[in-house]
């Protein structure tokens, strides 16, 4: 891997942990907030407010994970890993985790 | 009020994206006389790439974000036309994302080709976008 390899495979991870956290934050504050909001005070704007706006977060990251592994590098499990880890409420922040890891690794090299 | 202007907003993105996608897929579709030629379209190829990070991405999120924001004041949903045609624009924004990892592994040197079924990507964007159109302005179902 060259040395802008290197870089734009790591600016590119930084952006996958962005992305990640923001879906992540929105899907909690969608569970957690905005449901319970709904169906226990009768506040139904809370969801109308933060359902599209964590569908927005979750087609981002759905696309910056497509843009990511087709970049190449990725195994099966982590591409599924990465995929599944955004259906369920805080997955995303086990994953921001994994790809930290991932871009302290290519850091070192 | 607002809905015209956040249909000229999604009208004007859809037009920087679809434009800048075509591009791209054209780029991609031609990589493997372009790397054949380097030297002389490196810089045409990172031109590319980054037009495609700073523009050409951003509008496909301005295209979702105005796009879903006018399904719901418009109170589209559910008609079938729309779920077709969001159907497509998912694909579509699919096919963009792996046109970006590819520009980017080109304008690297990255010599090893594009998948070859890269090379029908402009026809099936211009598809798309044909079939989108057609889904907007006809609403045959």
């Amino acid at each position: 891997m060259t040395p802008q390899q290197r870089a734009e495979a790591l600016s590119q991870l930084r952006r996958m942990r962005v992305v990640s956290l923001i879906e992540g934050s929105t899907l909690l504050l969608l569970v957690l907030v905005a449901v319970p909001l709904k169906h226990v005070a009768g506040l139904t704007v809370a969801t109308r407010i933060m359902g599209p706006v964590h569908g927005l977060a979750f087609l981002a990251y759905g696309w910056m994970l497509i843009r990511t592994v087709a970049g190449g590098g990725w195994s099966r499990a982590d591409i599924l890993r990465l995929s599944i880890a955004a259906l369920i409420p805080f997955g995303a922040f086990i994953n921001e985790r994994a790809l930290a890891r991932r871009q302290a690794v290519l850091a070192a090299r | 009020m607002i809905y015209l202007w956040l249909k000229a907003l999604h009208v004007a993105a859809v037009l920087i994206w679809s434009s800048g996608l075509l591009v791209a897929a054209l780029t991609t579709a031609s990589a493997s006389k372009l790397v054949a030629d380097a030297t002389g379209h490196a810089a045409l190829i990172e031109g590319i790439r980054r037009f495609d990070t700073r523009v050409t991405s951003p509008a496909m999120f301005v295209v979702w974000g105005a796009g879903l924001a006018l399904a719901v004041l418009g109170q589209w949903f559910p008609s079938p036309w729309l779920i077709v045609k969001l159907g497509i624009v998912v694909v579509l924004s699919a096919l963009h994302g792996v046109l970006a990892a590819t520009l980017s592994r080109l304008s690297q040197h990255d010599v090893s080709p594009p998948p070859p079924w890269m090379r029908h990507a402009p026809v099936a964007i211009m598809a798309g976008l044909g079939a989108i159109a057609i889904l907007v302005i006809v609403k045959p179902f």
